[in-house]
């Protein structure tokens, strides 16, 4: 053992439980052990982190918690069975869809698999869709550099890919005069990040740009280069266009083992057969570390953080378009960066999130301690919200490592696989970039055995659905006449036409469930919780795919909507 | 894009709204119906229980039977109707209300010298009640339970919590019970039922189904479906009690936890609202403050008898009738509820210069009473009163008011409960 691993041994042994032992591999630090709660846990990975290794594996176990095992899916068949292809690319959040497309550029046969029934169901749909403007990492970290550089791209992504993008801006609050004194550090964070445009204005000018803004601050630090777009509505784009452009996407695709041989990936093991790539991208977000251990590479362990945020009527969206946040100086620690308020891309605005330590994965539970903690301390920021404009609240977990950076490199021990991995926030900001460098280092190692040229036929636009809502009338009187559905208005709260689902179940990546459907095209997200268009959604989904209704889910797995029918009469024919 | 002229444009074809546009073309004034769904009728049509129609028909009727007598009578009225269209923008000029109407045939700019809101209500939610957990399948309201059950002929669950104890969640206790579903019990975090008495005995008690008052239900769980919920008792600001926390195996719940009004276009017209009723402040006769728009039905105030939607119905469609056929003055006094014992009252203000001498004020009280007289007093004079076996919050009362007597020096009414003293004398 080195003297450094058995200094950290030490350090854990006196600061957190005697039993913690430590090892080197993978030039990471090792840590096994049992604790007795998962804090403990977080504060050993924590403390090892940043010592000299490159990554922190924390193996260390909790006393009488076993961890659930992943969500997986209920299919079995063989489908994929005995399938080669150049690049194999695990997880279809937003990195994942946004690599996909990008390797598209190239002549190369690219494969995404996903272990859920939709693309965007994890951490890519769990999240306020904020285009960070990249003054929160520090600088020289893998999350300063594409933070930066994948904001700056999103206006020709969302303008190529069809979807609704606003840079809004984003306001950060000071409260006491003293804190003003901050913005010259601030300053100089945006001038080492390459943040433009960053001003620290005054009061007045700070209540002239959102006008129904608290009057309890002195103080504002203006960023305009901050966005707002939908974050799963972007993940489909990604994965249609680069559907379109030859990829591949299997959903209910779970990657279950992988054969290594002489440092080469040469076989994956799914639930719909044996898939043998010649690169493997491992985007799987929080399970991106299990991913990495089936390679035997892991160095790096996720640590899921929990966010939650409530989501508040379309009819409170006019109050404020900037992205408004109020840190508290005293209290702010690095990794639970201060929620606030924002207006989402349809015109919600939500409330949150916050950041909470907790050891499942995929636990989207919420509690209402911390709902009624984040509604009494944030909507203060717009005092003409309040708790009655609330429609639902969700959670989400960030796919944090120790190290809090993204982890971004082609593996060092095996020679065909490349990580996209650790992408937390701001993961959704960087994803364009993140997308630019992991095609780079995947046609680098797949240059290495194959030839790889441009694909000649590329085409990065992308046609979405019609959304009659940013339509002028004579646009929507002209679509109805083409498309007599676009109409018939199944979705009252948010204005949503039969047009748009029949459209999404016939998108290119097709779908089933009514979740899917929402992600889409919004019906369902409004204030009476789809209660009216659940049941005309199932219609339609039953009459477009010639489905029994007792056989549509929620979002795929077991989550029928409906349990049986009533009476089943047998008529004399 | 059509662009098109009426006197009055009624929008919804429940039971207001059909009422109301019955009566606006008897006034003699170019009416159209619009409704979003296929079918005229609303919310009855998924009620297929009976007890409808008790007041108007002095009959018990399902609700499609309800509704069919008023479809007959729009049919036999000759009177336009545009189904499957949706009011998807609107906005009020100084003389006329402009609605963007979407329909199969394309967007309709129509113009309206008045309009008459008979939205409805929908229910709340269950992150509205603060329930925490996963969100899995299974979890939907009463309304929504009722809908594939009656009309699509499914059940959605097979054993099931019911959470809250609002009429249609009584009903859909009995509803589910008797289509084989397992209902393990209603959970009310009030102290008292929401619904009335008479949904209590015929849905529950006649059935063995089990009213957990000052109980809630507090988590659910399941990924897929729901798996179970955790109830616990609360106390009495409706907080859970830490260590009452009880869990039940279970694939789906039910919320009744309350209806809101709809008034996403009243308040695209600038219809002020009461945060109280969460419907817009109105006269007797649903004149909101925005001249020519009117109001009725569950859009105005939530009810608990269609009968009382009705006559809102038919008094809104009266008035935008003659609103239409000709300028009047109005002359406004506020009605006062006594808020320490009543929940509200309606309407928030009388019209004294209204045509006809008669208004009927609804009220809820805030608490069970026992036997109470309430009176309607004005300037010192005693307008209306009337007394009550009980008053239960769930069970809207109604009480006619006759405008001539009302002092002319009065600059408000007052609606309260008569002191203890007189309401012995009066027994």
């Amino acid at each position: 053992m080195s003297r450094r691993s058995q200094h950290i041994q030490q350090r854990l042994q006196q600061q957190v439980e005697p039993n913690i032992s430590c090892r080197e591999g993978h030039d990471s630090i090792i840590l096994e052990g049992i604790v007795d709660n998962w804090a403990q846990v977080v504060r050993a990975g924590k403390l090892a982190a940043h010592e000299g290794y490159k990554g922190v594996v924390n193996r260390l176990a909790i006393e009488g918690l076993t961890l659930p095992p992943p969500r997986s899916p209920k299919l079995k068949d063989t489908a994929l069975d005995g399938l080669h292809v150049d690049v194999l690319i695990v997880g279809g959040g937003v990195t994942g869809c946004a690599i996909a497309r990008e390797l598209t550029r190239k002549s190369i046969s690219v494969l995404l698999v996903e272990k859920e029934d939709d693309l965007a169901t994890h951490a890519s749909s769990r999240n306020n869709g904020m285009i960070h403007p990249g003054i929160e990492p520090h600088p020289g970290t893998s999350k300063a550099y594409f933070n930066v550089h994948g904001n700056a791209m999103y206006d020709t992504v969302a303008a190529e890919l069809g979807i609704p993008f606003t840079r809004c801006g984003s306001l950060i609050l000071y409260q006491e005069r003293w804190e003003r004194f901050l913005g010259p550090l601030f300053m100089a964070r945006a001038r080492q990040n390459g943040v433009p445009g960053v001003r620290l204005i005054n009061k007045n000018e700070a209540l002239s740009l959102e006008p129904h803004l608290t009057r309890e601050f002195s103080a504002a630090l203006h960023m305009p280069s901050t966005g707002i777009i939908s974050p799963y509505l972007l993940t489909v784009a990604y994965a249609e266009n680069a559907v379109q452009n030859g990829a591949r996407v299997s959903l209910e695709t779970m990657v279950v083992d992988m054969k290594v041989r002489e440092g080469r990936i040469t076989a994956v093991g799914t639930n719909r057969g044996t898939l043998f790539p010649r690169v493997i991208v491992n985007a799987a977000g929080c399970y991106a570390d299990a991913v990495a251990d089936m390679a035997g590479d892991q160095f790096f362990t996720i640590h899921p953080r929990k966010g939650e945020i409530i989501i508040l009527d379309r009819k409170k969206g006019h109050l404020i378009s900037h992205v408004v946040a109020k840190p508290r100086l005293l209290q702010v620690k690095s990794d639970t960066k201060g929620g606030g308020v924002n207006r989402t891309i349809d015109g919600n605005i939500l409330v949150g999130p916050n950041a909470v330590e907790q050891p499942f994965r995929e636990d989207y539970s919420t509690d209402r301690d911390h709902i009624k903690l984040m509604l009494q301390r944030y909507l203060p920021l717009v005092p003409e919200l309040s708790p009655a404009d609330l429609i639902t609240y969700f959670a989400g977990t960030r796919p944090a490592t120790y190290e809090e950076d993204f982890v971004i490199e082609r593996s060092q021990y095996v020679r065909n696989l490349v990580h996209a991995a650790g992408i937390q926030s701001p993961g959704l900001a960087s994803a364009p970039a993140i997308a630019e460098e992991v095609a780079r280092l995947t046609v680098g190692a797949l240059g290495e055995v194959a030839r790889v040229g441009d694909n000649p036929t590329f085409d990065g636009h992308r046609q979405g659905i019609p959304e009659p809502e940013r339509m002028t009338w004579e646009e929507r009187d002209a679509l109805i006449h083409r498309r007599p559905d676009y109409g018939i208005i199944v979705c009252r709260c948010e204005g949503i036409s039969k047009g748009q689902v029949v459209d999404a179940l016939n998108s290119p990546i097709s779908v089933t469930s009514i979740d899917a459907v929402k992600r889409r095209v919004r019906a369902g997200m409004g204030r009476c919780q789809g209660a009216f268009c659940t049941p005309q959604v199932l219609r339609i989904i039953g009459e477009q795919n010639g489905e029994q209704l007792a056989a549509i889910t929620k979002k795929g797995g077991d989550s029928f909507i409906l349990a049986t029918e009533t009476k089943t009469v047998q008529r004399a024919s | 894009m059509t662009v098109r002229n009426v006197d009055i444009a009624v929008l919804g074809a429940g039971p207001a709204g059909m009422a109301a546009a019955l009566a606006a073309a008897g006034g003699g004034a170019d009416t159209v119906l619009i409704e979003r769904e296929n079918h005229l009728g609303g919310i009855l049509k998924q009620c297929v229980h009976d007890g409808f129609g008790l007041l108007r028909f002095g009959e018990k009727l399902s609700g499609p039977e309800y509704a069919g007598r008023f479809v007959h009578m729009v049919r036999e009225a000759g009177l336009a109707v545009l189904t499957s269209t949706f009011v998807a923008a609107a906005r009020h000029d100084s003389e006329e209300s402009v609605l963007m109407l979407v329909d199969r045939s394309g967007v309709t700019e129509l113009h309206a010298k008045a309009v008459v809101l008979a939205t409805g209500c929908r229910e709340r939610s269950a992150r509205q009640v603060m329930i925490q957990g996963t969100r899995p399948a299974g979890v939907m309201t009463a309304g929504a339970a009722q809908y594939y059950v009656n009309v699509l002929g499914y059940l959605p669950t097979t054993r099931c919590v019911i959470l809250g104890s609002g009429d249609i969640g009584l009903i859909m206790a009995r509803r589910l019970t008797l289509e084989g579903a397992e209902v393990l019990g209603v959970f009310e975090a009030k102290s008292t039922p929401s619904g009335l008495s008479r949904n209590v005995a015929q849905c529950l008690d006649d059935f063995g189904i089990q009213l957990h008052l000052s109980r809630t239900v507090t988590r659910i769980f399941g990924d897929d479906r729901v798996e179970a919920v955790e109830t616990a008792a609360v106390d009495e600001k409706m907080r859970p009690i830490a260590g009452t926390e009880e869990r039940l195996t279970c694939d789906g719940v039910i919320l009744s936890v309350g209806l809101i009004p709809e008034n996403e276009v009243g308040e695209a017209l600038g219809v002020p609202m009461d945060p109280v009723t969460k419907g817009p402040v109105m006269d007797q006769n649903g004149q909101t403050q925005v001249s020519g728009v009117f109001v009725c039905g569950n859009a105005a105030h939530v009810n608990d008898l269609v009968d009382y939607v009705t006559e809102s119905g038919e008094r809104a469609g009266a008035a935008a009738a003659a609103f239409v056929a000709g300028r009047r003055t109005h002359r406004l006094l506020p009605l006062m509820a006594d808020s320490t014992v009543l929940l509200y009252a309606v309407p928030q203000f009388v019209d004294m210069d209204a045509p006809e001498s008669g208004a009927v004020v609804y009220f809820r009280s805030g608490e069970e009473l026992g036997v109470t007289v309430v009176e309607v007093t004005a300037g010192g004079e005693t307008v209306a009163r009337h007394r009550y076996q009980h008053l239960r919050p769930p069970e809207m009362e109604r009480l006619e008011i006759d405008l001539n007597r009302i002092p002319v020096s009065a600059g408000s009414l007052n609606i309260g409960v008569e002191s203890a003293a007189a309401a012995e004398m009066t027994s």
